[in-house]
């Protein structure tokens, strides 16, 4: 655990891991409410309403709960749950925070040529695969495949599973970096 | 003491046998041929996606004017018309996509008006004190409702129920109509179209599935289906609308561009005569039971809010018909009877 807060501490003091891990954090969380449906076209105007706060905990599917409010902006449409919108945030942060530790590690290894330079990159490519994991059965139904069917039987799954997948990618990157492994020190 | 102890008992089974709801009206012989057992339809069940109540049913449902709909309703999106009584009620498809039940009462008569996208498919039903509910399970892609009473699963299509205390029982149909918003306020221009208030936060303005105007996405006649089915038939494109019918023993399937053609047509299915006529202008078929030697004339046929009406028709029996995907309704009832364009019945 040493190690993962070492490397938090690490990423969120410098402002290039930083804006990478916020960027990367709003980019993939709007990216899973639009794959997810919560943000949607049909708009054409601005309206701002809450009128269902008492659905905030209802669920709707597997970690998909009801809406609770609507914001149009121009020709977008997000019906707004705090619990989805939490899901795709953390999803998003936990992804920026692989990606920020895979540069680094990437970073570090060019300048100790014991590491393979190769390592960061399959660490972000794996936490980028754990992160669409949990869209995959709506990507499959948005692009009309059959396979659809079989993945919504996983669909409870998945979205543990990438929060899993992108934890253990980051308490790897943070063991690697450890001091002691020889590919830690100062970026 | 003993004898008001069992009193109280009783008083309070009693009370607590009141409050639970009545199961939906049933019939025990319901006309639906059934192709495959029950055991192997039961198997065939699948998920999804949601879980049960993950598309929630409208259970308290606000009605607004037309007029007060044209402000958000386009003439030629699609919406369910049902008319009983003087009364008719619009359900638009924009709506019912996002929550496929609605427990609705009209003419004084409790029914649920249910559509499943993925099929194409709007049935109306008598629920009697009971409400219908989306269980989240689909079987060859189709709705399996529940009702609320019981727990029964009814596939839609079927309308009868494949596990469950009811199992084995059919629901009581009514006939709903799938056409355009300016098609059924021409012919119901009192109509009454279900609000936009449905007590959930939805983006009513975008289908999830595609566009029925023009048509697009999973509603292209030659697009896929997502999940598998227990039977396929490639007569038809997949999404081709059918108009369909059964009786006990037999099913049959009408295409939309025969019928158009044909005005009035003729059919048998087994020892049974059957007439379809086209209705203009809803665009749909109204199915009527005909004996031997039944005359209808097309050109003194009416079409009011009723339906169809005229010289030999009136006293006729209707048959609960309804638009649905091709691939969907052979799925259910392989051994049935197609009609096409350019092919004699």
């Amino acid at each position: 655990m040493n190690a993962v807060a070492r490397l938090l501490g690490a990423l969120l003091s410098r402002p290039a891991s930083l804006a990478l891990i916020l960027g990367v954090g709003l980019g993939y969380g709007l990216l899973y409410l639009w794959l997810v449906g919560d943000i949607a076209g049909g708009g054409s105007g601005f309206r701002l309403a809450f009128p269902a706060w008492e659905r905030a905990f209802e669920l709707r599917g597997a970690w998909r709960f009801e809406p609770v409010g609507i914001l149009e902006l121009g020709p977008w449409i997000w019906t707004f749950s705090p619990l989805n919108t939490l899901i795709a945030l953390g999803l998003g942060t936990l992804l920026g925070l692989d990606l920020a530790a895979a540069r680094r590690l990437r970073r570090v290894a060019r300048q100790c040529p014991v590491t393979a330079p190769t390592g960061g990159l399959l660490a972000g490519l794996s936490a980028l695969l754990a992160g669409g994991a949990c869209c995959a059965p709506l990507l499959a139904i948005w692009l009309g495949l059959p396979l659809a069917g079989g993945l919504a039987v996983l669909a409870p799954w998945l979205v543990p599973l990438a929060y899993a997948a992108l934890a253990l990618g980051l308490w790897r990157l943070a063991v690697r970096q450890a001091p002691g492994r020889g590919e830690g020190g100062a970026e | 003491m003993k004898m008001r102890a069992w009193a109280l008992g009783l008083f309070l089974l009693c009370c607590l046998v009141a409050r639970l709801p009545a199961a939906p009206p049933t019939m025990s012989d319901p006309a639906v041929p059934l192709a495959h057992s029950l055991e192997a339809l039961r198997a065939a069940v699948r998920s999804g996606g949601p879980g049960k109540d993950g598309i929630p049913a409208i259970d308290r449902p606000r009605f607004v004017p037309a007029a007060e709909a044209d402000a958000w309703l386009a003439p030629d999106d699609r919406v369910i018309g049902y008319y009983r009584d003087g009364e008719a009620r619009a359900y638009p498809q924009r709506i019912l996509v996002w929550h496929e039940i609605v427990n609705d009462e009209v003419a004084g008569e409790a029914l649920s008006i249910t559509y499943c996208p993925l099929t194409g498919s709007a049935l109306g039903f008598r629920r009697g004190d009971s409400e219908f509910g989306v269980s989240g399970r689909l079987l060859n892609s189709n709705l399996v409702m529940y009702d609320r009473a019981t727990d029964s699963r009814w596939p839609q299509l079927l309308g009868l129920a494949i596990q469950g205390p009811l199992t084995g029982r059919g629901l009581q149909p009514r006939r709903l109509v799938w056409t355009t918003w300016e098609a059924w306020k021409a012919r119901h221009p009192q109509t009454r179209v279900l609000s936009r208030e449905t007590g959930y936060v939805r983006n009513y303005r975008r289908d999830p599935y595609g566009d029925y105007t023009p048509l697009r996405g999973y509603y292209r006649p030659e697009s896929r289906r997502l999940f598998p089915v227990m039977a396929e038939d490639v007569r038809l494109p997949p999404k081709a609308m059918v108009l369909a019918f059964r009786d006990a023993r037999r099913a049959a399937a009408v295409g939309l561009p025969a019928l158009r053609e044909a005005g009035v047509m003729r059919l048998s299915l087994g020892e049974r005569d059957y007439r379809i006529i086209h209705d203009p202008g809803l665009d749909t078929g109204w199915v009527f039971l005909a004996p031997e030697g039944t005359r209808i004339d097309p050109a003194s046929l009416r079409f009011g809010p009723g339906g169809v009406s005229g010289p030999g028709v009136d006293a006729l029996e209707p048959v609960p018909a309804f638009q649905v995907m091709w691939f969907a309704w052979v799925a259910f009832h392989p051994d049935t009877r197609l009609v096409r364009e350019g092919r004699r019945p």
